[in-house]
C-alpha cells in the first residue's frame, strides 16, 4: 500500500487500561540440552509469578488466570507442531482457551500485542504471555537456512540462505545514501555487549573496543559476527492484566499505554517510493532537501516503513511528542547494529539520514539522555526469537519498578545459571524513570510492533 | 505373533543429559503456482516480468519478482519480457552463508535497478566486482539450470 485513507492510518485504542505486572525469565545459551522446551517455559513463568513481589500466592495466581498468549517463531526450529498445546499442558492451564502467535522476529511483541487485545476488550483480565525458542538441535549453518526460510523462498533465501546478507545489502545501501562510518555501527556493539556483561541472562557478553568489531570476522559485508545478534536458547513471560486485577497482584503495575503494529513487503525488492510518512516531531520542512542523487527513493532499503507505521500509531495513540524528551529508556531490536541505527530515525529519534547523531552524541549509552538496550540487546544478551519481544518489555518493567538490581545484581541469580557475578559488576538501574519504549521486528522490517509501557 | 522391535535407533549424542539425534532425509513438493512462468522463461533467456490489467490501476510499471495478481487492486497482472540490463543498487559479499546455498562463499549478492520496474530484484553477479550504479546485463543459466532464483545472474554491461 502506498496511498492510505482515513481508515488505515486509525489510532487504536484500548477499551480498558492495560497494565503489565510482572516477568520472568531464564538466562539464554547457544546451547541448552539440560533442559527441554516446557521446563524452560516453566522456568519464566515461576521466576514472573513468584519473585516478582507478587501479593498473592502462585496457586491464587492460577487461579486468576482465564486466556494464554504463546510465542514461539519457528516449528522448523523447535520440531514440534503445536509445541503451545504441550507448554500450555506442562504449566497446568488446561482447559483454559490460548492461541499461539507468529511474525517472525516481531512475535514476542505480537504476542503481548495479542494478549493487551484481550485485556482491553474485556475478553480476559489475566494473562501470562510465554515465549520461547529453541535454536539448538540444528548446526548454526542449518539454523541460518532455518532462519531464511523467513525471506521469500521463490524469490529471495536461495541467495545466500543467510539473513546477515539481506541486511548486508541494506547496510551497504544505507552506508552509501548516508556515509556513516563503520566505527559508529561498531560503537553499537561494543555499547550492547557490554551491558550484557551486567547481565546473568546474557548469551554473548564482552568488554569489546571499536577495533575488536571490526577486526572480527565479516559474515556478509559490512557486518561482522559481533554486529550480529546471537542466536539462543530460552523463554520469557509477562503477566499482562487490566486495572483491578494489577492493583490485586502488586502495588507497583506499569501501564501500557501503546501497543501497534506496522508491516512491510516480506521481499526488500518489493518497496516501492511513497511520501514519509511523518511522526508527531517531524513536518514536511523535516525532509524538505533530505532526496539527493544518492537518497531516491523512501523507505527504500534504508529505511523501515513497519517501525515508522508502528511508531506513529503507537506516539499518537500514546500521547508522544517527542520520543527522545518522552522516553526514559527504549529497547531496540537490534538484530544488527545497522537495523539499529535504521531504527533509531524510524522511531523518529533523528530525522532520516542522521541516525548516526543519536549514538555518536552519547545519548544512547547508560549516562545518556535515552538510555538504549541496558539488557544488552540481540546482540548481546539473547535473541531465542519467540522470547525477544517479551524479554525486552520484562527487562524495562523491571526498570521502571526499580527492580534491575534485583533481577541483574544477585549474586544467587548469576550462580543459578553457573556464572560468576563479575567483580566489575555495575548497575545499570535508572534513576525513577517514568515511561520506556521497546521495538519488536521482523524479517528485513516485514513485521513489526512498537510498545509504549508508563508508570502511573 | 509379536511385532518385532523397530531395527533402526537415535544414535544418542550424549548420557547426561540424554540427548539424541532425529535424522530427517525428506523433501518438500513445491509449486512456484502462477509464477512458474518466471521460471520457465529463464530457460529461454527471458526475465518475465509482469504488468497490472486494470486500466484504472495506478501503477503502470512492471512487477519483479512477478505477481500473479496486483497488490493495489488485486487485478490479474500479464506477463512482459523485462528489459536485459540494469544498475546495482545495492551489494554485499556473503562470507558464511547457511546451508543449501548452491554458489560458492565469497559471491557478491546484488539488488538490480531496471528501467520500468517499480522493484528492485535481488540477484548475484557471476563475473566482477560490484559498485554502485555499475551496469549490468543479464545471463541465464541453460548449461545445467537449478530452477531456481539462481538461474538469473549478471555481469558487467
Amino acid at each position: 500500500m502506498i496511498k492510505f485513507g482515513p481508515g488505515n492510518l486509525r489510532i487504536p485504542k484500548f477499551e480498558k487500561p492495560v497494565y503489565v505486572v510482572a516477568g520472568g525469565l531464564t538466562d539464554y545459551r547457544k546451547k541448552y540440552p539440560e533442559k527441554n522446551t516446557s521446563e524452560l517455559c516453566t522456568m519464566a513463568l515461576r521466576m514472573a509469578v513468584e519473585e516478582n513481589d507478587l501479593k498473592v500466592d502462585p496457586e491464587e495466581f492460577r487461579r486468576m488466570v482465564n486466556w494464554v498468549v504463546y510465542s514461539q517463531f519457528a516449528d522448523h526450529f523447535g520440531d514440534q507442531l503445536l509445541a503451545a498445546a504441550k507448554i500450555h499442558d506442562y504449566l497446568g492451564f488446561d482447559p483454559l482457551g490460548n492461541i499461539e502467535v507468529k511474525t517472525g522476529g516481531a512475535t514476542g511483541g505480537s504476542a503481548v500485542l495479542a494478549a493487551a487485545q484481550a485485556v482491553a476488550s474485556g475478553y480476559a483480565d489475566c494473562v501470562p504471555v510465554v515465549g520461547w525458542e529453541r535454536m539448538d538441535e540444528v548446526t548454526t549453518k542449518v539454523g541460518n537456512s532455518y532462519i531464511a526460510s523467513a525471506a521469500c523462498k521463490d524469490f529471495e533465501s536461495e541467495l545466500g540462505w543467510m539473513y546477515a546478507a539481506y541486511y548486508a545489502l541494506m547496510a551497504q545501501r544505507y552506508q552509501y545514501e548516508n556515509n556513516v562510518p563503520h566505527e559508529t555501527l561498531a560503537r553499537i556493539a561494543c555499547k550492547n555487549h557490554l551491558y550484557a556483561y551486567y547481565s546473568p541472562f546474557s548469551q554473548n557478553p564482552g568488554k569489546y573496543t571499536v577495533e575488536d568489531i571490526l577486526k572480527n570476522d565479516i559474515v556478509s559485508d559490512p557486518l561482522t559476527f559481533l554486529e550480529c545478534c546471537v542466536m539462543s536458547v530460552g523463554a520469557a513471560v509477562l503477566i499482562v492484566c487490566d486495572e483491578k486485577v494489577a492493583n490485586r497482584l502488586t502495588d507497583r503495575p506499569v501501564r501500557l499505554t501503546a501497543i501497534c503494529g506496522g508491516s512491510h513487503t516480506l521481499r526488500t525488492a518489493d518497496r516501492r517510493h511513497m511520501p514519509i510518512l511523518l511522526l508527531p516531531n517531524e513536518t514536511e520542512a523535516t525532509y524538505k532537501e533530505y532526496f539527493t542523487h544518492k537518497r531516491t527513493d523512501w523507505p527504500g532499503f534504508s529505511s523501515f516503513l513497519a517501525s515508522r507505521m508502528a511508531a506513529y500509531l503507537a506516539y499518537n495513540m500514546a500521547g508522544i511528542k517527542d520520543p527522545v524528551e518522552d522516553f526514559d529508556l527504549l529497547e531496540t531490536h537490534d538484530a544488527f547494529t545497522i537495523s539499529d541505527v535504521q531504527t533509531y530515525e524510524d522511531i523518529g529519534l533523528r530525522p532520516y539520514g542522521r541516525g548516526r547523531e543519536f549514538i555518536e552524541s552519547g545519548e544512547a549509552y547508560f549516562e545518556g539522555k535515552l538510555p538504549t538496550n541496558l539488557s544488552g540487546g540481540l546482540i548481546g544478551t539473547m535473541h531465542a526469537v519467540g522470547a525477544t519481544g517479551i524479554w525486552q518489555i520484562v527487562e524495562v518493567l523491571w526498570q521502571l519498578q526499580g527492580k534491575y538490581d534485583k533481577f541483574h545484581g544477585d549474586p544467587k541469580m548469576w550462580e543459578r545459571y553457573g556464572k560468576k557475578k563479575p567483580a566489575d559488576w555495575k548497575s545499570l538501574q535508572l534513576k525513577n524513570p517514568k515511561r520506556a519504549c521497546t521495538i519488536s521486528h521482523a524479517g528485513t522490517g516485514s513485521h513489526v510492533t512498537c510498545a509504549i509501557l508508563e508508570k502511573p | 505373533m509379536a511385532i518385532d522391535w523397530p531395527k533402526t535407533a537415535l544414535e544418542v549424542l550424549n548420557e547426561e543429559p540424554l540427548v539424541v539425534k532425529n535424522p530427517k532425509t525428506w523433501y518438500h513438493i513445491h509449486t512456484y503456482g502462477g509464477w512458474g512462468q518466471f521460471f520457465k522463461g529463464l530457460r529461454n533467456k527471458k526475465i518475465l516480468a509482469t504488468r497490472c490489467t486494470n486500466p484504472q490501476c495506478g501503477e503502470k510499471r512492471l512487477w519483479l519478482p512477478p505477481r500473479a495478481n496486483c497488490p493495489d487492486c488485486w487485478h490479474d497482472m500479464q506477463w512482459v519480457e523485462a528489459p536485459q540490463t540494469g544498475t546495482i543498487y545495492t551489494h554485499s559479499v556473503v562470507t558464511y552463508p547457511g546451508e543449501l546455498f548452491k554458489l560458492p562463499p565469497g559471491t557478491p549478492l546484488i539488488s538490480v535497478e531496471i528501467e520500468g520496474v517499480c522493484t528492485k530484484l535481488m540477484s548475484w553477479l557471476k563475473e566482477g566486482k560490484p559498485k554502485f550504479g555499475m551496469k549490468i546485463k543479464a545471463v541465464f543459466n541453460t548449461e545445467r539450470p537449478t530452477n531456481s532464483i539462481l538461474d538469473l545472474a549478471w555481469v558487467p554491461a
